[in-house]
C-alpha cells in the first residue's frame, strides 16, 4: 500500500542558513506519525512546507502520489491535507459554531448567484449538520454559542482541531497541540486525538510533550539540525543513543 | 540644449522642496507607523504664514520663515499629543484622524486668506542669475535650494551624530526593542513629528514666493511626498532624499516636454509598480504566518 | 414594545412604513430638497457597496474613483453612441467591476498601509487621466449634456420620477448586497478578515475572496455613479476626488462598520447634518473633520453602538444606586 504522504529530500535554505536539509519520511494510512526534535531542529519549517505555508528550496511533498509542493495552502487543504496552528489561532470574534462552520468551506462554498438567490440552501443546511456533528464529536456542542475568545485554553485547542476536522481532512497536521496544557487537559487532548485517528484520519503530530508523543504515535521522525536523526517506533527511538545525546547534550 | 540644462536646473531646485516635504512623512511613518495625510497641509500652513505675516503685514521675510517653522512645529506637536498618541497601535485610526485634521487646517486657511483666487507672494530676493547666457536661475530659487540643502545637512547631522538622532533611528527600526532599551517612544515620537513638521513649515515658507498659495495646495505636496516615500523605500531617509532628486528631475522633464498631469500620472504608476515589485506583508499568492 | 404584532412581522412592517414614507416624502419637499433626497439615496448605495469591500479588512481609497468609472462609462456610451440608459446602467457596473478585477492583481499584492496608499495612487492616476485625456473624457470640466433615461412618457428630468427610479435601483442593489453579506460568502469574507491564514488552512483562497469583495463592491458603486451623473447631466473628475472618498470614509466610520446598517445610518445622519450646515458653507469641512476625529477617538463603534452604550451606562448607574 502506498503511503498517504511522502516527503522526499525536502530542503529549505534561509539566506545562508540551512534550516532543513534533505529530509525524507513517509506517513502510512491511518497512522499517527510524530515529528520531534530539539528547538531549532527544523520541525516547524518542515511542517509549514508540507502545508504549503512555505516554499521549499528543493524537494517534493507527495499526497496520495500527487505532487502538492508549491501549491497554495487552500488548494492543499482542499485536497485533504489540513493543518492546525500552534498558538490559539481562531476566529476570536466569532462564535464557536461559526468558527467550525467556516471550516466546512470545502463542502459548502458557493458562488455569488446561488448565494443571492438562495439556491445553495440545501448545501448550507448540510454544512450546518456537519458542523453540529463535529461539535458533538469534539465535546463542544454545549458551548456552540459562546465566542471563541471566551473559551478556556484546553477547549480553544479542541476548537482549533474541530475547525480542521470540519474541513474533512484525510491527513491532519497538528502543530504542538499540547503546548502549555496541564496534565488534565493533556489527557483530554490525547483522547480526542486518538478518536480522530479512529475516525479514519491519518495524523502528523509535531510536539514537544514527550508523554503525549510516546503515548500516541505509531512511528516517530526525529530531526536534529535540519536532518533526520532517527526514524522508528517510539521504543526504538527512545533507546537510540544519538537521540538521547541530541536531547541531553547538543539541544 | 539650453532647455535641457534649464530643465535639469529647475528639477534640482524642485527636488529640495520634495525632499523637505517627504522627510516629515517618512520620519512620522517610521517612528509612529502613521501615514499623516495632513502633512501636505502643514506645508500649506507654512506658505500661508509667509503670505499673511510677510506679504500682508510687512514683517521681514527671513523672520517670517523662522516664524512659519515655529508655528508649524507647534501644530505638529499638537497633532502628536491629541491625535496620534491616543491612537498608538491603531494605524488606521491615526490615518483617519489626520484626514480630519486636513479638513480643519484647510478651513483655517480659508478663513485667514478668504475665498477667491490663489495668493501670490512677491519674491523677497529679486533678480536672476544668468549662466552661460541663457540658463536663468532667479535668486529666490537659489536661496530656496541653498537653505533646503543646508537644512537637510543639519538633519543628517542630527540623525547620525546625536543621541536623539540615534534614538529616532532605533525606534524606526524596532519600536519594541527600542522601548526595552529604555528609549522613551513618546519623546522620540515628539522629536520625529517636531522635526518633520519643522521641515514641512520650512518647505512651505520657501515655496511661498514661487507658487500659487491656496488651501488645497497640500494635495499635490502629499502626492509627491507619497511617491518619493514609497519609491525611496518606506522608512528610509537617504532613500527619500535620493528619490526626491530623481522624481523631481523626472517630473520637471515630463512637465516641460509633455504636461504636468502626465508627469504626475507617470509618477503614480511608477509608485504602484514599486509597491508591486517590493510589497510588504503577504507576498503574491504565498501566505505566510 | 408592541405586543400586538408578532416579532417576525416587525421588520416587514417597518419596511412597509419606510417605503410608504419615502414614496410620499418628495411631494412635500422643495426643489433643492428633492435633489438632496436623490443624492442621499445614491450615497446609501455608495456606502453599502464600500462596506462589502471593507468586510475583508482592507480599507481602500479607490471607491470614489470606481464610482467615477461607472459614471464615465454610462455617460460617454449613452451620449456618444446614443445607447439607452437602461443598457448603459448595467454596463457602468460591469466596467467598474472589470477595472477592479484588473487592479486587484497589483493591489492585492499589498496589505494594510501599502494597500491603502497603493489604492489611493491607482485611483488618483485614473482620475488624472480623465483630466489629461480631453478626448474622450472632457478634461477638468468634464462632459455635459448626458442624456437622461427614457421610459414611456415619464420625464426623468423632473426630480420626483428620477427619485422613484433611484429608489427602485438602489433598493434592489442594497438588497442584493445584504443577501451577499448574510450568505456563506459573507461568513467567508469575515473569516478572511479576522484570520486569513486560518481561513486559508481550511481551503479558503483568501486572494480570490478579497478580489470578489473588491469587484462586487466596485460593480455596485459603478451603478451608483451612473445614477448620479444621469441626473446631474454632467460628469467631471472633481465629483470623484479624494474629498468625496473621505466623505465615504466618514459616513462609514461615524455610522459604524460592525453591522450592515451602520454605514446607512452614518450616511443619512451626516447628510441631513450637511443640509442643516448649508448656511455655514465655509465651515463645513472643518465640522466634518472634527466629527471624524471625535468619533474615532471617543466613539469608535460609531452611531450604531450608541443605544447599547447608553443602555450599559444606564444599567451601571442603576446598579451602583442599589
Amino acid at each position: 500500500m502506498t503511503p498517504i504522504l511522502e516527503v522526499k529530500h525536502l530542503t529549505m535554505r534561509f539566506g545562508g542558513l540551512l534550516a532543513v536539509d534533505d529530509v525524507s519520511f513517509s506517513v502510512n494510512e491511518g497512522e499517527i506519525r510524530g515529528l520531534i526534535g530539539p528547538n531549532g531542529a527544523g520541525k516547524s519549517t518542515t511542517f509549514k512546507m508540507i502545508a504549503g505555508f512555505l516554499s521549499p528550496t528543493s524537494g517534493d511533498v507527495l499526497f496520495r502520489s500527487n505532487n502538492i509542493t508549491n501549491q497554495r495552502p487552500s488548494r492543499i487543504a482542499s485536497a485533504g491535507v489540513v493543518r492546525t496552528f500552534q498558538e490559539t489561532t481562531l476566529f476570536q470574534e466569532l462564535s464557536v459554531f461559526e468558527n467550525v462552520l467556516i471550516g466546512t468551506h470545502k463542502q459548502a462554498h458557493t458562488n455569488i448567484i446561488s448565494a443571492v438567490l438562495g439556491l445553495d440552501r440545501q448545501m448550507q443546511n448540510e454544512a450546518i449538520e456537519a458542523t453540529t456533528e463535529v461539535l458533538e464529536f469534539m465535546g463542544l456542542a454545549e458551548r456552540k454559542n459562546q465566542l471563541a475568545a471566551e473559551l478556556p485554553l484546553g477547549l480553544q485547542r479542541a476548537l482549533a482541531v474541530a475547525i480542521s476536522l470540519a474541513a474533512k481532512p484525510s491527513l491532519l497536521l497538528m502543530d504542538e497541540p499540547f503546548a502549555g496544557m496541564n496534565p488534565e487537559e493533556t489527557r483530554h487532548m490525547m483522547e480526542l486525538t486518538e478518536r480522530v485517528r479512529e475516525s479514519g484520519i491519518s495524523i502528523v503530530l509535531v510536539e514537544h510533550n514527550m508523554k503525549a508523543v510516546m503515548g500516541l504515535c505509531d512511528r516517530l521522525v526525529v530531526l536534529n539540525f535540519g536532518t533526520v536523526l532517527d526514524d522508528g517506533t517510539p521504543d526504538q527511538v527512545r533507546h537510540n543513543p544519538n537521540v538521547i545525546q541530541a536531547y541531553l547534550g547538543g539541544g | 540644449m539650453e532647455l535641457l540644462i534649464q530643465t535639469v536646473v529647475n528639477g534640482l531646485i524642485q527636488s529640495g522642496f520634495y525632499a523637505l516635504a517627504a522627510i516629515g512623512l517618512v520620519l512620522v511613518f517610521g517612528v509612529m507607523r502613521v501615514v499623516n495625510f495632513a502633512h501636505g497641509e502643514l506645508v500649506m500652513i507654512g506658505a500661508y504664514t509667509i503670505w499673511f505675516v510677510h506679504a500682508q503685514n510687512g514683517v521681514p521675510y527671513l523672520i517670517t520663515v523662522v516664524l512659519a517653522i515655529l508655528l508649524v512645529t507647534a501644530l505638529g506637536l499638537l497633532m502628536e499629543r491629541f491625535l496620534f498618541r491616543p491612537m498608538t497601535g491603531d494605524p488606521l485610526g491615526g490615518l483617519i484622524c489626520s484626514i480630519g485634521m486636513l479638513f480643519i487646517l484647510q478651513v483655517i486657511a480659508t478663513y485667514v486668506g478668504g475665498e477667491g483666487p490663489s495668493k501670490q507672494v512677491p519674491p523677497p530676493f529679486e533678480g536672476t542669475l544668468v549662466l552661460m547666457d541663457s540658463v536663468r536661475i532667479p535668486y529666490q530659487r537659489l536661496f530656496s535650494i541653498t537653505v533646503a540643502v543646508f537644512a537637510l545637512g543639519i538633519l543628517w547631522y542630527f540623525l547620525t551624530r546625536t543621541k536623539f538622532g540615534w534614538a529616532v533611528r532605533a525606534v524606526s527600526m524596532d519600536r519594541e526593542a527600542a522601548a526595552l532599551q529604555g528609549i522613551s517612544t513618546i519623546r522620540v515620537s515628539m522629536i520625529a513629528i517636531g522635526v518633520g513638521a519643522a521641515m514641512a513649515g520650512l518647505a512651505g515658507a520657501l515655496m511661498a514666493p514661487l507658487t500659487n498659495i491656496n488651501p488645497h495646495m497640500g494635495h499635490n505636496v502629499i502626492i509627491a511626498a507619497f511617491i518619493v516615500t514609497i519609491v525611496g523605500g518606506v522608512g528610509s531617509l537617504p532613500g527619500a532624499v535620493i528619490a526626491s532628486v530623481l522624481y523631481a528631475l523626472f517630473h520637471t522633464f515630463v512637465t516641460t516636454y509633455f504636461s504636468g498631469t502626465i508627469a504626475t500620472i507617470s509618477g503614480l504608476v511608477i509608485m504602484v509598480l514599486v509597491l508591486i515589485v517590493r510589497p510588504t506583508g503577504i507576498m503574491g499568492h504565498r501566505v505566510s504566518e | 414594545m408592541n405586543n400586538f404584532i408578532p416579532a417576525k412581522f416587525r421588520p416587514v412592517l417597518f419596511l412597509l412604513l419606510l417605503y410608504a414614507g419615502l414614496i410620499v416624502l418628495p411631494h412635500f419637499l422643495k426643489y433643492h430638497q428633492q435633489d438632496f433626497l436623490i443624492f442621499l439615496t445614491i450615497n446609501i448605495l455608495v456606502v453599502v457597496s464600500y462596506r462589502l469591500v471593507t468586510l475583508t479588512g482592507e480599507w481602500s481609497l479607490i471607491h470614489a474613483v470606481m464610482m467615477g468609472v461607472g459614471a464615465y462609462t454610462s455617460a460617454l456610451i449613452s451620449k456618444n453612441f446614443d445607447i439607452s440608459f437602461w443598457i448603459t446602467l448595467p454596463l457602468a457596473g460591469v466596467m467598474a467591476g472589470l477595472v477592479a478585477l484588473l487592479l486587484s492583481y497589483p493591489l492585492f499584492r499589498m496589505t494594510q498601509f501599502y494597500f491603502l496608499i497603493g489604492s489611493f495612487a491607482a485611483g488618483e492616476a485614473i482620475r488624472l487621466s480623465w483630466i489629461q485625456f480631453i478626448k474622450p473624457f472632457g478634461g477638468t470640466g468634464g462632459t455635459s449634456a448626458i442624456p437622461s433615461p427614457e421610459l414611456m412618457n415619464i420625464d426623468f428630468l423632473e426630480p420626483i420620477p428620477y427619485f422613484y427610479l433611484v429608489l427602485i435601483v438602489v433598493s434592489i442593489c442594497v438588497y442584493l448586497l445584504y443577501r451577499i453579506e448574510n450568505s456563506r460568502i459573507g461568513l467567508t469574507l469575515h473569516a478572511v478578515h479576522w484570520k486569513g491564514v486560518l481561513a486559508e488552512s481550511v481551503g479558503v483562497n483568501t486572494w480570490n475572496y478579497r478580489t470578489l469583495a473588491f469587484v462586487i463592491g466596485s460593480l455596485f458603486v459603478g451603478i451608483a455613479g451612473a445614477l448620479k451623473v444621469h441626473y446631474i447631466g454632467t460628469v467631471a473628475p472633481k465629483q470623484f476626488d479624494i474629498g468625496f472618498m473621505v466623505f465615504i470614509l466618514i459616513w462609514v466610520i461615524v455610522g459604524g462598520y460592525r453591522t450592515f446598517y451602520g454605514a446607512i445610518i452614518g450616511a443619512v445622519v451626516l447628510s441631513v447634518l450637511d443640509e442643516i450646515l448649508r448656511g455655514v458653507e465655509q465651515l463645513r469641512p472643518a465640522i466634518y473633520g472634527a466629527t471624524l476625529i471625535f468619533f474615532i477617538l471617543y466613539l469608535p463603534g460609531g452611531l450604531e453602538s450608541l443605544p447599547q452604550k447608553i443602555k450599559q451606562k444606564f444599567r451601571a448607574n442603576r446598579e451602583s444606586a442599589t
